[in-house]
């Protein structure tokens, strides 16, 4: 609207003042008026908005009429330039100062020195400074370099570069809504999966205990890729990042589909890949709930997947021992996915925000977990014009060698 | 003799304090080396900035556009908005642009003409986010 010449002043809740800054900065225009109230967000209490005005009238007229500063009229562009060396230090003071510099997650952080971001990119045969997208809020630039010091920071390995290359390219699929899931008030966290024999190849994890803490793998992907959203992206937490109560699985979610058990073609598969081929599919879940079938027999494992209520987008993970239940009685993936389908064919409530019939794009059903009886379910929010996005993960030439070089980097537990 | 015992003394303190690790770090775990290390923050190319708009003097006599977004408080907000002008400005002239999808830039999506007629016929905008 400033654009088009016409002054405008932005009301925003007083914790969103700095966020609205930023994305007006991020368009070019850092002077855009914002003025904080007091109304609570979404607020529907009619008393609450009323004193919220009553209280931001007088600022909300100077707003339209005081004359622009010279710094409104013509604010300076930023053309500072990061400096390719961050620091100098032992691992403390780099920590420290990486942890100053707002950079870091709250965990130690390996330092990213040439020899380490060298050895990282060993993972992929496209130069140093090839651009794999823009990362907004910032528009940073997700260089291969930048996503190798990131990878470096998180633990990762230079297997793990091939996959944290596809997932930067998903994320800047519009499709994923990436530009509102990353800094919305609803925490959602990227969850990846992992299909294809890379899975096995870089141990990740997708059989017992998958998505707790304890596989590198899927630990240190997941981590990595937190810290190039903020680091490259730009987006802080409770400046662009307005999650209000955040989500524990922004440390890392991912998981790889445990397909060596499961009697159904893998969900990459489903989308029309080879099941050679390396996949990554994405999406942006904030509720993650797990329960237990009320019977055991297929159609009891399948009302109970229903009953988790699935809307779009959100992902239903099957175990293996249910699997193989429904293998036995018959039940192929779409005879489940029909079931589960029809069992939410009601509109939604009346009054209801969200929900309303499910349907064939709404969710993806696949195989993961180890040894038990709870199923999962992964939930985020349809209706943005958002959808799965699956990228095939390329292999640099050097793939088997640097696989064997890392191959007997697991955990090997002692008996007790 | 006391002077050489005090040079002395300051001496190994001064040993020991450059030498003692200052926190919980050993220098067998690595804590002394150090490390070059690169910078995780990513360029940006620059954006082109603009100024904002000139302001109007008064808003007594303006048309005053309303803008709000999807959220579920925005328009209600836009409307005390609309009452509490009216009745410090009665003569002041208001009208509402909702926007009903989540999250979008409408100056680029499929009502842009028709936001861009809207915004450049108003003399000044309140936008309300719901937020």
């Amino acid at each position: 609207m400033e654009d088009f010449g016409t002054p405008v002043v932005l009301l925003a809740n007083r914790g969103f003042v700095n966020d609205a800054h930023s994305a007006a900065s991020g368009k070019g225009m850092p002077g855009v008026r914002v003025l904080g109230t007091t109304i609570a967000c979404e607020s529907t209490v009619a008393e609450d908005i009323r004193s919220g005005i009553d209280g931001a009238l007088d600022d909300i007229i100077a707003a339209l009429t005081r004359p622009l500063s010279d710094e409104e009229k013509s604010p300076k562009m930023n053309t500072e330039k990061a400096p390719r060396i961050a620091f100098k230090g032992d691992l403390r003071e780099v920590n420290d100062f990486f942890y100053r510099k707002g950079w870091g997650d709250g965990l130690p952080i390996y330092p990213p020195s040439e020899q380490a971001v060298a050895e990282m990119m060993q993972g992929t045969d496209l130069p140093a400074d090839h651009l794999v997208a823009k990362i907004i809020p910032r528009l940073g630039k997700a260089t291969v370099e930048k996503i190798a010091v990131n990878a470096v920071m998180a633990g990762a390995l230079p297997t793990h570069m091939p996959l944290l290359i596809a997932a930067v390219d998903a994320l800047a699929d519009p499709e994923t809504r990436f530009d509102t899931f990353e800094v919305s008030t609803g925490s959602w966290a990227p969850f990846l999966l992992i299909n294809g024999p890379i899975r096995k190849q870089i141990h990740i994890n997708c059989s017992s205990g998958a998505l707790s803490p304890g596989n590198m793998a899927n630990a240190a992907i997941g981590r990595a890729l937190g810290l190039i959203v903020k680091n490259i992206g730009g987006a802080r937490k409770g400046i662009e990042d307005m999650g209000t109560l955040g989500n524990p699985a922004k440390y890392s979610l991912v998981l790889g589909e445990n397909e060596e058990e499961s009697p159904w073609q893998p969900l990459h598969v489903d989308f029309g890949y080879q099941e050679s081929d390396n996949t990554l599919t994405v999406f942006f879940p904030n509720r993650y709930a797990q329960t237990i079938p009320g019977q055991t027999n297929a159609e009891g494992i399948a009302t109970t997947l229903a009953n988790m209520r699935p809307g779009a987008l959100s992902a239903l993970i099957v175990i293996p021992d249910h699997a193989k239940i429904f293998a036995a009685e018959g039940w192929s993936k779409k005879q489940v996915r029909d079931f589960i389908i029809k069992q939410n064919s009601q509109p939604a409530p009346a009054g209801g925000r969200r929900g309303g019939r499910l349907s064939e794009d709404d969710f993806i059903v696949f195989v993961a977990g180890g040894p038990g009886v709870w199923m999962g379910l992964h939930q985020s929010a349809g209706g943005f014009g958002n959808s799965f996005i699956t990228r095939k993960i390329e292999l640099p030439r050097n793939w088997d060698k640097l696989v064997a070089k890392y191959r007997t980097l697991v955990p090997n537990y002692v008996k007790y | 003799m006391y002077r050489i015992f005090a040079v002395a003394a300051v001496a190994i303190l001064a040993f020991t304090a450059a030498h003692v690790p200052s926190d919980a770090y050993s220098a067998s775990d690595g804590a002394e080396q150090q490390y070059e290390v690169l910078s995780p923050w990513a360029e940006v190319d620059p954006i082109p900035v603009r100024g904002i708009s000139p302001r109007i003097d008064t808003l007594a006599g303006k048309k005053i556009g309303l803008f709000a977004n999807f959220k579920r408080a925005a328009v209600p907000i836009s409307r005390e908005v609309e009452k509490r002008l009216k009745e410090r400005f009665p003569d002041i002239e208001t009208d509402l642009y909702h926007s009903t999808a989540p999250n979008i830039d409408e100056s680029v999506e499929q009502d842009a003409a028709k936001f861009e007629a809207w915004a450049k016929s108003m003399d000044a905008v309140v936008a309300a986010v719901g937020d």
